[in-house]
């Protein structure tokens, strides 16, 4: 019997790429526009919940169930951890009040960095199970080919 | 005023308009979302807006009917 699956070729390579630094996986698959757009996505949501919450953001001991979905994004979420733990963690309550965020921006910020640990996820998943899917700009190629 | 160290120091600031920071997390959302999905580069710009904006309303619905919820329905059946 004839098996008209295609076989999958497991990345796994790729797949820690992706994890050390968002996009990474792609770009080694030679995806290099789709791996820029989804570094440039994971590292504006990493950027933009440091820059709302802080170094608090990320935080294993306080926020460890937060902590599981946003170390897929990698080693940069871990060093913001490691810079809360070092800096912020051991100050004296006086000190840490003007550090740690409350309320609101310190739940967006937190929030900010799990989707991209999700969405990392999500892409790593998409690295894993590649069968020579073509990069955007080929396609565009292609597609500016078909139209003219 | 006390100085505010980007990146080290929570964005006060923001606490009274928090729900706009929906904004940008939806458009980061829908950059890696679409990065996946779209096939071709031509419209990929085009869908992250659209994803952006389905995302935005979709909780802005959600917000809206779970706000009109607690405002108007539970006040109905607490009425003896």
């Amino acid at each position: 019997m004839q098996n008209t699956k295609h076989q999958t070729n497991l990345d796994i390579v790729g797949v820690f790429l992706s994890w050390v630094l968002p996009g990474l996986g792609h770009l080694s698959q030679g995806q290099k526009r789709r791996g820029t757009l989804i570094m440039f996505g994971a590292l504006f949501l990493v950027c933009c919940g440091v820059l709302v919450g802080g170094i608090d953001a990320v935080d294993h001991k306080q926020d460890g169930l937060w902590f599981i979905a946003q170390v897929w994004c990698g080693p940069v979420v871990i060093a913001v951890d490691l810079l809360n733990q070092w800096f912020v963690a051991p100050l004296p309550t006086s000190e840490r009040a003007t550090l740690v965020g409350l309320s609101h921006v310190n739940e967006i910020g937190t929030l900010f960095i799990a989707m991209a640990g999700l969405m990392n996820f999500v892409a790593m998943l998409d690295v894993l199970q590649s069968e020579g899917r073509q990069d955007l700009e080929r396609r565009l190629g292609e597609g500016v080919g078909g139209n003219t | 005023m006390m100085a505010w160290i980007p990146f080290m120091q929570p964005m006060n600031a923001l606490q009274s308009t928090w729900y706009l920071l929906l904004i940008p997390m939806a458009f980061g959302i829908a950059v890696i979302y679409r990065a996946l999905r779209e096939e071709s580069y031509a419209t990929y710009w085009r869908s992250v807006v659209i994803m952006t904006g389905q995302i935005v309303f979709g909780i802005a619905a959600i917000a809206l009917a779970l706000g009109m919820f607690v405002q108007f329905v539970i006040p109905l059946l607490n009425q003896p």
